[in-house]
Formats: C-alpha cells, sequence, structure tokens
C-alpha cells in the first residue's frame, strides 16, 4: 500500500486520511498536483468512479485516468454536527455535499462545499472544484460555487 | 405471487426483551424471540426446519433451540436491508418447498446506534482509510445520519417544497400512533415545536427524524397456508414480496436521492399481485430517517410523486385517515428493531390483534424496509 500526505505534522490535527492502493492512487496524486482525475474505460469512454478495475458500461479491463474540467453540479449537501472524527468536530459547522461532475450523467463525487452562502444553496446550481490545503500537507478537492454567469 | 409451488403465511411474531444497554448475551435475546414467535404460533422446535437470520448466525440458534436438522439456513450480512431480507428469505424457502416452516430472525445490537456520540478517545496520528471510504471520510462523511438521512431529506425539500413542518406532522403522528401501543418506548405527546426545537443531528436532519437505537432480536415464522390453517391464529398470507438493489453500497452515490431502490421494489412488488396501491389498508414504512417514510410512501403509490409531504400534513396517515401509517410509532418510536416492528405490525393488523391501534376491517397491509441502494417490500392479506 502506497502513501499520499506522508509529509505531515506530528502536532497537527488531520482529517482522515486516504491510504490508496495501485487501484485509486493515481486520484490522490493528481489531488496533490491540483487535477481532477477519474477513472476512464478506454473502450468506450465510460467515468468510473469510485474506481474500479473493469468498466460496467462495456466490461472492458483497459480504464485509465483521465483529467476532468472540475464543473460540477450540486446535487444535495448538509451540515454534520456530530462527526465521529476529531478534525471535523473542530471545523463545525462543514458542508457535506454531493456533486455531479458535468462530464457524465450520474458521475457523482462526495465533498465539501467552501466559500459559499448557505442561503444561497440550491439544488443543480454550477460548482467548480478547488484544492484546498485543509491541514498542513494535506490537499483535497473541495468544490465552490460557480462565480455568477460562470 | 412470485412462486406457485406454496402458498406462504404468517403464524407466529415474538420480540425479546428491548432497550439500551442490556445485560442480555446475543444468545438470550435469540432465544427469548424465537420462544416468543413460536408460543404465539403454538408450535414447538420440531415444527421448523428453516432458519434465516440478521445478526447471530441460523446454524448457531438451530443449536441453540434445538431447530434440527435444517432444510434451510441463511445467515444475512449486515450490508442488507434490514430485517426484511432474513425474512424473504424465508418467505421464499418456504414457497419454494425447501423447508415447510421457517423462522426469520433479526438480532441488534444498539452499541452506540447511527447516531451516538463520537468514542471518546482520540485517534493516535491521522486515521487512514482504504479501499472506498477514502473518497468519503477524508470530507468529514462518517455517520449514516449525513449521508443517508440527510441528503436525501435534503433533495426532497429542495426538489419537492417539502417542509419542515411536513416533517414534523409525521413525527406527532408516529408518537400519537405510538402512545397507543404498550411496547412502544417514546409515547408523549410530541407538538410541533417539540419537533422544530429538537436540535440538527445533520442539517436538516433532527434528532425526532432518526430512530431510537436499541438491543433487540425479533422472530417472525412462516409457514405452508395449508399447515397455517391448523394452527390457532387466524394466518396473515403473503401476498407478494421483492427485493431490490440498485448499485454497490454507497448511499452517497445513488441516481436520485428521492426516488431510488423502494421506487424499482414497488414496481417489483406490484407486478406480482393482481392487488393494487388502493386495496392497502394499512402501511407499515421504515422510517431509520423519516424521510425514507416518505419515499416509501411515494414509491409503492399510496401518494403522487412528490407529494408525501401534503399528503401527511392532510391527516392521510394518522389513526382514522385513509392511509393509516406506522401504527406503532415507527422505529422512531418503538424502537430501532431494525426492520422487524414494521413486519410484526402489519401482521397485528390484518389479525385485529391491534387493539387502540386497529385500523378497522383491515386486509391488506404492506410493510418495508431501507431505502437508496438497496430495500425490501412485503405484501400481507388477511385470510
Amino acid at each position: 500500500m502506497t502513501q499520499v500526505f506522508e509529509d505531515l505534522d506530528p502536532e497537527g490535527l488531520y482529517p482522515p486520511l486516504p491510504a490508496p492502493d495501485e487501484l485509486t492512487r493515481f486520484f490522490w496524486e493528481g489531488v496533490v498536483a491540483h487535477r481532477l482525475l477519474i477513472l476512464r474505460c478506454n473502450d468506450c469512454g465510460f467515468y468510473i468512479h469510485w474506481p474500479r478495475p473493469a468498466c460496467p458500461n462495456c466490461l472492458s479491463l483497459s480504464l485509465a485516468p483521465a483529467e476532468v474540467s472540475g464543473r460540477a453540479t450540486l446535487v444535495t449537501w448538509t451540515f454534520p454536527n456530530q462527526p465521529f472524527d476529531p478534525y471535523y468536530r473542530s471545523h463545525i459547522p462543514y458542508a457535506l455535499a454531493v456533486v455531479e461532475l458535468v462530464e457524465q450523467a450520474g458521475l457523482k463525487m462526495v465533498t465539501d462545499l467552501v466559500d459559499y452562502d448557505k442561503e444561497a444553496l440550491r439544488i443543480d446550481m454550477p460548482v467548480h472544484v478547488v484544492f484546498r490545503e485543509v491541514a498542513p500537507g494535506v490537499t483535497l478537492p473541495l468544490f465552490a460555487p460557480a462565480p455568477s454567469g460562470a | 405471487m412470485v412462486n406457485p409451488l406454496n402458498r406462504v403465511a404468517v403464524v407466529g411474531v415474538g420480540f425479546s426483551d428491548v432497550g439500551r444497554g442490556l445485560p442480555h448475551s446475543d444468545d438470550q435475546l435469540v432465544h427469548q424471540a424465537i420462544t416468543a414467535a413460536m408460543a404465539d404460533a403454538g408450535i414447538s422446535p420440531a415444527d421448523i426446519d428453516g432458519i434465516s437470520t440478521m445478526g447471530g448466525g441460523a446454524m448457531r440458534m438451530g443449536g441453540l433451540l434445538g431447530i434440527l436438522p435444517l432444510n434451510y439456513f441463511y445467515t444475512s450480512t449486515l450490508l442488507g436491508p434490514a430485517f426484511v431480507d432474513p425474512a424473504i428469505m424465508a418467505i421464499s424457502s418456504v414457497a419454494s418447498g425447501l423447508a415447510h416452516t421457517c423462522v426469520a430472525v433479526r438480532l441488534i445490537r444498539q452499541r452506540g446506534g447511527a447516531n451516538a456520540a463520537a468514542p471518546q478517545e482520540a485517534p493516535v496520528g491521522p486515521q487512514r482509510v482504504e479501499g472506498d471510504a477514502q473518497f468519503s471520510a477524508p470530507f468529514g462523511a462518517a455517520a449514516a445520519g449525513a449521508t443517508i438521512g440527510a441528503f436525501q431529506m435534503q433533495r426532497h425539500m429542495q426538489q419537492y417544497g417539502t417542509t419542515y413542518e411536513q416533517f414534523a406532522a409525521n413525527a406527532i403522528n408516529a408518537r400519537y400512533h405510538a402512545s397507543l401501543h404498550p411496547e412502544a418506548i417514546f409515547r408523549d405527546p410530541l407538538t410541533e415545536k417539540d419537533y422544530l426545537d429538537s436540535r440538527f443531528v445533520s442539517e436538516p436532519l433532527r434528532l425526532l427524524d432518526c430512530d431510537y437505537p436499541v438491543d433487540s432480536s425479533a422472530a417472525v415464522i412462516f409457514t405452508t397456508a395449508e399447515r397455517a390453517a391448523d394452527l390457532q391464529h387466524k394466518p396473515v398470507l403473503v401476498e407478494s414480496y421483492a427485493l431490490s438493489a440498485i448499485r454497490d453500497f454507497d448511499m452517497s452515490l445513488i441516481e436520485d436521492f428521492t426516488w431510488n431502490s423502494p421506487a424499482h421494489c414497488a414496481e417489483m412488488l406490484w407486478s406480482r399481485t393482481d392487488l393494487k396501491p388502493a386495496d392497502v389498508d394499512t402501511a407499515q414504512l421504515y422510517d431509520g430517517f423519516s424521510v425514507i417514510t416518505f419515499q416509501w410512501l411515494e414509491a409503492l403509490g399510496l401518494c403522487g410523486r412528490g407529494e408525501s409531504g401534503p399528503f401527511i400534513e392532510a391527516g392521510h396517515t394518522r389513526l382514522g385517515g385513509s392511509m393509516p401509517l406506522n401504527t406503532d410509532g415507527g422505529a422512531c418510536n418503538f424502537g430501532r428493531r431494525h426492520g422487524a416492528n414494521f413486519c410484526i405490525e402489519a401482521v397485528r393488523q390484518l389479525r385485529g390483534e391491534a387493539a387502540e391501534r386497529q385500523v378497522p376491517n383491515a386486509e391488506v397491509a404492506v410493510w418495508s424496509n431501507a431505502v437508496g441502494v438497496f430495500s425490501g417490500a412485503v405484501l400481507l392479506t388477511a385470510s
């Protein structure tokens, strides 16, 4: 198992971190480079997330990471009040959300919203990825409302 | 009917002692539930040749209660749609003739429940998460309240304009029903203010939208209609049943947060019977989170799609209305017996044993469990 986010502050407070394997490592290496990469079928073009070793659309085993635009729409969200994790307990309120990437119908990700106005949140509103260092040495792909007119 | 070989009937139902942090062992809870169901049916271990369970193990139960040999034994993983999972396994074992009499069991230990307080000790160093959870845990997605209840409730409110007041009306009705049930846990009347004042577990989900974790075991005995005719209760017949899974197990990635596995399940349920939604006299629909009940009303066609809020607000789901719903108060008030209470209350209604909660002339009942990625439902009729 290979690690990402290994350069950590021993005194720091961190969210749960990924322990990626060969199938999933590409995603986090992309995040470190501020690129949103989603596994894609080389044969039919279907995007696959969470990563799997085969394409559920055409059964191909030929898959590769593909960079996506980072544009998405907001599907749903909530403000957890009693997370188990100490990092998130100290970051209440936070907006846990599901977004759908524009590249494919149904292509969803779990994320957190940033730079938002709580009262202005609407389903289907355009959002875009922002890579934020949420703790020393740890970057996550978060999403912010797209600027008006974008 | 799914399988024409055998018509299936419910002949016995039973609960163990139910409460928080009970001193009973798992074996003791299961023993209580199965012996209660056997007593209710008026049968003995020698009359049972099948066990299906979620929680514990079927073979262990066979050994514990002398229900041996077994012609059918099924032990579910916990990744299934609650009690309806072993219940439908039991029904299909009898329908197929693999067993003639099968007891379906659910054993659940509260151990903090779905919305419990966080573990008191902080982990040493950051937690490392493998597998699918690495794509959600880093964002603070850990509790079912957020990723199941809240995500779905938010979407239902945004998409259909369902209001907190409509969720309150549902909570008030459920609590009223519970007040009529001696075995319910929460029985004091609830007001709209009580509901609106209750704290957010994960906004928009409130504490009063969540079921109440308990230690509990429940057992329901299914047998052939032929055998059931000789037993002491008026048999309750299985008219139709359906299981559904619509994707692999992650509630965060479902295609539609308001119309998902229950919709598929209901379609299959109705395709296997000549009965229609309008024939249903009472419905016992899973309320792990209250929005799940709202979705089941719509999925089953008991109200229009998106219309569960106004339907509930208009009083149709309260005893005395056209579709009495969760007449034991649901898991929110009766305890998270994890799906079994919906079956048992449906049976009691059709037997005419529901006392002050009785729906007059109840002849058709539907009960259901789960939501999102998987679900199950069973249509029962009075014989």
